[in-house]
C-alpha cells in the first residue's frame, strides 16, 4: 500500500511538470487536493517557478497552493536576476586576466526554457582550464566577488571522457544580457545532464525536465555518436536519460535516433524515480534532509535496523556508482554491494 | 523655483537594488536591506517613470494613456506612498495638502469604487514555509499524530492514512 501511494503521489508529479518546459503548456489535468498533495515536493525539489508556469492561467492560480507556488517563482526569478549579475562579473573579472571559462549547469540550462525564471539554481559553476585553475580562484576570492558563491571546476566527473580542450572547442558562445557567456555545446551539455541526473539518483524533478527542455531544442546538426561519447556504459545512462524523459514527462524524442527510442527503460528505473519524486526524505537528498548520526543509532536495536532501512542504498545510485548494466537484471545485487561497502567504511571510520 | 520644480518630480531609487521584469509585475530586490518587493502593474508603471524629469500630473497622464482610461492624480501619489515607504525612491515629493497626513485606506477610499485601473500595490515578498499553504496534512503526508491530519485520516505508520 505505501509503495503504490509513494509511486502515485511521484505519478502526480510527473503528470504534472510533464511538458512545463514548453512556452505553450500541455492541457492541465490536476485536481486541487492532488495539488495539495504536491505542492511541498515541487517547492522543496526546486521546481516552484515550473510549477506556477503550469497553474498561471488555470484557477487553480488562485488556490493557497497556487499562491504559495506564485510566490516561490517570484523569490526564485529575483534568484535568478541576482545570479545573472554574477556570472556576468564572474566572466568579467576572468577574461580581464585571460582566463576564459565555460559556464555549466545553472544559466546555460535555464535559457532552454522559454524565461530562464522558470529553472531555479542556486550557484554558479564554472569550468575552467586546468593551467588557469590557481589563477583563476585567486581572482574569484577576491574583493570584488565578496561573499558569494563560484563553484569553479578544472574537470568534470560527469565528462570524464572527453577533455576540457575538446570541450572548449566545441563550447558556444551566447548572449546574456549585454554580455557574451561560454556554455557548453549541446551535445555535451546533454551529456553532462543526464550523467548528473543518475549519478544523484534522479531525485529532482526539475533535472528531467532540463533533459525534456534540452532534446526538444537540439540542434538539426546534433551529433548523438559525439553526445553518447566512447564509453558504452555511459551512453546507456545517456540514452536513459533520454527515454526517461519520454516516458515520465512526455518529451519528444523525434529526433532521437530510431534505435534509441527503440529501447525501453527498465521498470526498476521508473518506480525508483518516482519513488525518490514522492519524498524529499529520502537520504539521497542531502543537504534538505540529512540523517542522525549512523553511529547514534547503535544504541538501540530498533532504531538500528530503521536506520539501516533508511539507509538502504538508492538501486540507481547503487548501479550507477559501481558502473553497473541499465538492464531488466534485479537490482539486489547492486545494493547489496553497495551498502556492505558503506557499512566497512562506517566500521572502518568509527572503530579503527 | 528650480529646486521647487524638482520636488515635484519624483526619481525612482536604482542603486542597491535588483530588478526583474515579469509579464505582470516587476519584482524589486534590494540589496541594501535584504528585502523584496513585488510592484504590481500599476505600481510598477509610476515607478519606472519617476525619472526626475516627469511630474506627477505626467504621470497620470501617462497612465491613462497607456491604459487607455481616464486615472485620477490621487492613484500616482498612492503608488508613491508606496514605493517610498519601501525605499524605492531616490526624491518623494511632499503630496498636495489635500492628501497630506492620508494613510492607504483612506487613499483608496478618496479614489472611489469607480477606479477603472488596478490601485497600486506594493508587496514585500516573504519566502513561504510551504506548510503554511496547508490548513491540515492531506492523505499520504508525514505526521507524528492524527491531530495535523486532514478529516478522516489518522496518523499510520508516520502517514495519514483514511
Amino acid at each position: 500500500m505505501k509503495l503504490s501511494l509513494a509511486r502515485s503521489r511521484g505519478q502526480i508529479v510527473a503528470d504534472y511538470l510533464g511538458g512545463s518546459w514548453r512556452e505553450r503548456q500541455p492541457p492541465l489535468a490536476i485536481s486541487p487536493s492532488d495539488l495539495e498533495l504536491i505542492t511541498t515536493l515541487l517547492y522543496d525539489s526546486g521546481a516552484a517557478g515550473l510549477a506556477w508556469w503550469r497553474i498561471r492561467e488555470s484557477e487553480l492560480k488562485t488556490t493557497a497552493h497556487g499562491e504559495l507556488l506564485h510566490q516561490g517563482y517570484r523569490l526564485q526569478a529575483l534568484q535568478s536576476a541576482i545570479n545573472e549579475e554574477r556570472i556576468m562579473t564572474a566572466f568579467r573579472l576572468l577574461r580581464d586576466v585571460g582566463i576564459e571559462p565555460i559556464l555549466i549547469k545553472g544559466w546555460s540550462v535555464a535559457r532552454l526554457y522559454p524565461h530562464p525564471t522558470l529553472r531555479a539554481y542556486g550557484d554558479v559553476d564554472l569550468l575552467v582550464k586546468p593551467a588557469d585553475y590557481l589563477a583563476a580562484r585567486e581572482v574569484l576570492n577576491g574583493d570584488e566577488p565578496g561573499a558569494w558563491w563560484v563553484d569553479l571546476h578544472r574537470s568534470l566527473f560527469e565528462l570524464q571522457d572527453q577533455s576540457i580542450d575538446e570541450l572548449f572547442e566545441r563550447s558556444l558562445i551566447v548572449d546574456l544580457q549585454e554580455s557574451k557567456v561560454r556554455v557548453l555545446c549541446a551535445e555535451d551539455n546533454l551529456a553532462l545532464l543526464a550523467i548528473h541526473l543518475f549519478k544523484h539518483g534522479a531525485w529532482r524533478p526539475s533535472w528531467l525536465c532540463d533533459i525534456g527542455a534540452l532534446i526538444e531544442s537540439l540542434p538539426a546538426e546534433f551529433d548523438w555518436n559525439l553526445s553518447f561519447g566512447s564509453n558504452k556504459r555511459r551512453a546507456a545512462w545517456i540514452s536513459t536519460a533520454v527515454l526517461l524523459a519520454h516516458e515520465l514527462l512526455g518529451a519528444n524524442i523525434d529526433k532521437v535516433p530510431v534505435e534509441v527510442r527503440n529501447k525501453q527503460v527498465p521498470a526498476w528505473l521508473t518506480d525508483a524515480v518516482l519513488k525518490q519524486w514522492s519524498t524529499l526524505w529520502h537520504r539521497d537528498h542531502l543537504p534538505i534532509q540529512p540523517r542522525p548520526l549512523m553511529a547514534n543509532s547503535l544504541r538501540s536495536a530498533k532504531t538500528f535496523l530503521r536506520e539501516v532501512r533508511e539507509r538502504w542504498p538508492d538501486p540507481i545510485v547503487a548501479t550507477f556508482n559501481l558502473e553497473g548494466r541499465v538492464n531488466n537484471f534485479p537490482r539486489l545485487p547492486y545494493q547489496l554491494v553497495a551498502f556492505f561497502s558503506q557499512a566497512t567504511r562506517f566500521v572502518f571510520s568509527n572503530f579503527y | 523655483m528650480k529646486d521647487k520644480d524638482r520636488q515635484r518630480k519624483p526619481l525612482a531609487r536604482k542603486d542597491g537594488l535588483v530588478i526583474q521584469e515579469l509579464p505582470d509585475e516587476v519584482l524589486v530586490y534590494d540589496l541594501d536591506n535584504d528585502r523584496a518587493h513585488c510592484l504590481n502593474q500599476t505600481a510598477a508603471f509610476v515607478w519606472q517613470r519617476c525619472d526626475g524629469r516627469n511630474t506627477t500630473a505626467q504621470i497620470a497622464r501617462k497612465l491613462g494613456q497607456q491604459f487607455d482610461c481616464p486615472v485620477d492624480e490621487k492613484i500616482v501619489w498612492l503608488a508613491l506612498d508606496q514605493l517610498g515607504r519601501n525605499h524605492l525612491l531616490e526624491r518623494q515629493p511632499i503630496p498636495p495638502p489635500a492628501l497630506m497626513g492620508m494613510n492607504r485606506r483612506a487613499m483608496v477610499r478618496a479614489l472611489g469604487l469607480a477606479a477603472a485601473l488596478a490601485i497600486p500595490v506594493v508587496t514585500s515578498i516573504l519566502a513561504p514555509m510551504p506548510a503554511q499553504a496547508a490548513t491540515c496534512t492531506p492523505q499520504g503526508g508525514a505526521c507524528v499524530d492524527s491531530s495535523t491530519c486532514c478529516a478522516g485520516l489518522t496518523c499510520q505508520a508516520s502517514t495519514c492514512q483514511p
